[in-house]
């Protein structure tokens, strides 16, 4: 299979099975912006908490997206930061909406570990977070350090 | 909302997400025949727009008209957008991408039908 033919000095993350999570986080980005936008603008003063949040996710989907896309180290460095981001998040604003419903009078993208989007924004940075981890450049060894764990 | 419309936008997007799938799964990039299913997609939506705005201008109105006016929007926007993905990447992660967007697709509709028919506050 020639599929990776360009694929030589490994800093095509993007490229092949990437592209596909590339374009999800996109999706992400543009739904999320989308909200949040509305949100803010249309009725800020009912859920100031989600809006805040959801204009928050929004940012970090945008950032994760353009990261996931570039090659390079410090991309991937920002890469893992957001993805990280996003799994706090998504966990951390599912329990609160589980536990705290009355804060969240509205949804965010993040609300009930993001049931609303059929649970994606839950599944998304773990599939960013492994796929970053696969398509670390195993040219590390020219530095002469391992591949760092944890 | 035109019902049928929707209907037949759906069926389409998902017609052309098994056929994406399909090429995909055999290791083909995207082709002339891919990218002029995307244009009928295209079509459709476009229709989907027209038709609208004419109801639209007509009313009455969905309660959130700005909610729905962007999903139009974005509605329109994502065949060009596969046909973009589809150029930049050359593989068969080309269509599998576009098959992921036509699966979506559907489901945006769906929220684009329940924006429209939400009842008014």
């Amino acid at each position: 299979m020639p599929e990776t033919e360009h694929d030589t000095t490994g800093t095509t993350r993007a490229g092949g099975p990437g592209r596909l999570l590339v374009a999800v986080y996109a999706l992400f980005a543009v739904a999320a912006t989308g909200r949040s936008t509305v949100q803010i603008l249309t009725r800020f003063e009912e859920a100031p908490l989600a809006y805040s949040l959801s204009a928050l996710a929004a940012v970090v989907y945008v950032v994760a997206t353009v990261a996931l896309a570039r090659a390079g180290r410090v991309s991937r460095g920002v890469a893992l930061a957001s993805c990280t981001v996003e799994l706090v998040g998504v966990i951390a604003v599912g329990l609160f909406t589980l536990l705290v419903p009355e804060a969240f009078p509205d949804d965010t993208v993040w609300s009930l570990f993001g049931r609303g989007y059929g649970f994606v924004p839950l599944v998304l940075p773990v599939l960013g977070l492994l796929w970053l981890r696969r398509s670390h450049p195993r040219s590390a060894a020219s530095t002469g350090e391992p591949a760092g764990r944890g | 909302m035109v019902d049928l419309w929707t209907t037949v936008v759906q069926l389409a997007s998902l017609a052309l997400a098994v056929w994406c799938g399909i090429s995909a799964f055999r290791g083909q990039p995207m082709l002339v025949p891919h990218l002029v299913g995307i244009a009928v997609l295209e079509v459709l939506l476009l229709v989907q727009l027209v038709l609208s705005i004419v109801l639209l201008v007509r009313g009455p109105q969905p309660p959130d008209t700005v909610t729905f006016v962007s999903y139009l929007v974005t509605l329109v926007l994502v065949p060009p957008a596969c046909a973009v993905w589809g150029f930049m990447e050359r593989s068969k992660w080309g269509p599998a991408v576009i098959a992921f967007a036509c699966l979506v697709l559907p489901v945006l509709m769906v929220r684009l039908e329940q924006i429209w028919n939400a009842p008014v506050a």
